[in-house]
């Protein structure tokens, strides 16, 4: 059958996946803490008909030979970790990292996650979790007569508790990696270590490169809504072209078999 | 019979392939940093007996299209574009040193730099393996500098140069993977000329517009190769009612 169907099927995929990851992007434009994917593309392998390089005659070469190209391929989808914007909403336990680091998280089977979104609340039992009610690794609990909570740039959390006055009840560390772009989506604001994200390394905020951290601040999706929608367009367009090779391949082979 | 229907099929034959070459690009009108390929025909004269009546064709590469793509922006320091010519060595997947103009740049756990598809990049000696950082920063010439782990901005560090090349785009050629490769297999030495910006990507330099037209234009080609051979099939078949005995 005609190769320039099946090749311009691959640019359809391919579309379709940019298509997806944009309107996921779209879709969390809200979300705190939201890093935005991207998609990567690749040429695929090449099918050499005729040999460039090869001799034509004894003392002369091909100057390029006949290299059939068979489409395009999503090689992945990077997460970008650039800072989204910090919004101030003066509640004593938001948390935003300003720089580079994640809050580690304990998962419900003991294994650890990580996450930027820093919208911190109190459990029953004074403790600090995430939106979804998970622990934050190491706990922090909060004394139940506290009346004012601060978190310090560095991590460090005192409370005003009555009778007692100020004291010091924990720090919050953050953690890194080597390459972030490689942490596994999770879902729910978590991303989870992968070998290709390299360990976690604790550090304390503002140190080691670690950013710091803002109290009563949430960290904005870092999502773009103009070059997303640009995106979208261009998505679209590329889209069209591919499908209307499609029918192009298709007439011609219309054509074929009504005329012979 | 006439032979003049195998010239109608090389000619249709032809058609299919350079339109399977136009549909290559378009399939990567989005590519970062795709080339597009050319296509072009080679006639091909079948001699024979009598008059040299049958010129038959045949599709042949026509090698890529070197021109630039459009520079976008996004914002984010491992991606590079590089402006004017030049090319971004990496290690390719069989270890031959490879000429690239995508330059989606990611680091693995081990602190190498790799591109969007997992090639090392080449440094001045080999490819470029980077410490625990704070901050990194590729220069305009491909200088790597590099703030350590657990130090200021005051010791930012010089540690190595991505190679960037500029051979002359008839000693390229693109091989079976999409990478560049030097024609004669030699190793391309630095440029020190070439300059990259980061923050950018560089597009695919397929020209849209060029390429739909080329497919219509195709298309109609086609036609005509196929409506030639109904032709002929038509005066075959009234040859062969002119010889039925009544």
């Amino acid at each position: 059958m005609h190769a320039a169907l099946y090749i311009s099927k691959t640019g359809l995929s391919a579309q379709d996946n940019r298509l997806t990851t944009i309107s996921n992007n779209l879709a969390n434009v809200a979300t705190n803490g939201f890093k935005r994917d991207r998609v990567a593309f690749e040429d695929l392998l090449y099918q050499i008909q005729r040999q460039p390089g090869a001799s034509s005659t004894q003392d002369t070469e091909l100057p390029s030979g006949l290299q059939l190209g068979t489409g395009v391929r999503t090689v992945g989808t990077q997460k970008i970790f650039t800072q989204g914007a910090l919004q101030t909403t003066t509640e004593a336990l938001d948390v935003a990292i300003n720089g580079r680091g994640f809050f580690e998280i304990q998962m419900p089977d003991g294994t650890s996650a990580y996450t930027r979104d820093g919208q911190f609340q109190l459990s029953a039992d004074g403790e600090l979790v995430t939106t979804l009610g998970l622990l934050l690794e190491p706990g922090i609990n909060i004394p139940e007569n506290a009346s004012t909570v601060t978190i310090g740039t560095d991590g460090v959390i005192t409370a005003v508790v009555s009778g007692t006055g100020t004291v010091n009840i924990g720090t919050l560390n953050l953690v890194d990696f080597i390459n972030p772009s490689g942490l596994e989506a999770l879902g729910g604001n978590l991303y989870a270590e992968t070998i290709s994200s390299g360990n976690p390394q604790q550090n304390t905020p503002g140190q080691n490169g670690m950013g710091t951290l803002v109290q009563g601040a949430l960290e904005n999706s870092n999502v773009d809504v103009v070059e997303e929608l640009v995106d979208m367009i261009t998505t679209q367009r590329a889209y069209e072209m591919n499908s209307r090779v499609i029918s192009t391949a298709d007439q011609m082979l219309q054509f074929i078999t009504q005329n012979l | 019979m006439d032979k003049a229907l195998y010239t109608g099929m090389s000619g249709a034959m032809r058609s299919m392939q350079a339109q399977a070459i136009h549909a290559h690009n378009l399939a990567n009108a989005t590519t970062t940093g795709f080339r597009a390929d050319l296509a072009q025909a080679v006639a091909m004269q079948v001699s024979g007996d009598g008059l040299d009546t049958r010129v038959l064709t045949r599709a042949a590469g026509a090698g890529t299209d070197f021109s630039q793509g459009v520079l976008q922006e996004t914002g984010n320091g491992l991606d590079l574009a590089i402006k004017g010519e030049g090319w971004i060595a990496v290690q390719a997947a069989d270890g031959r040193e490879a000429y690239t103009r995508a330059g989606n740049l990611e680091i693995n756990p081990f602190g190498e730099l790799l591109t969007g598809n997992g090639l090392p990049v080449l440094g001045n000696s080999g490819p470029v393996s980077l410490p625990p950082f704070e901050q990194m920063e590729i220069g305009l010439d491909g200088i790597i500098s590099v703030q350590e782990l657990g130090q200021g901005a005051e010791v930012m560090a010089t540690l190595d140069r991505i190679k960037l090349v500029n051979p002359a785009n008839a000693d390229l050629e693109k091989g079976a993977d999409g990478l560049f490769y030097r024609r004669d297999g030699l190793i391309e030495p630095a440029a020190a000329e070439v300059r990259v910006v980061t923050g950018y990507l560089e597009g695919s330099n397929v020209n849209i517009v060029d390429a739909m037209v080329e497919m219509i234009s195709l298309t109609r080609n086609y036609e005509m190769n196929i409506t030639l051979m109904q032709t002929l099939q038509e005066n075959s078949e009234v040859s062969a009612q002119l010889l039925q005995v009544q």
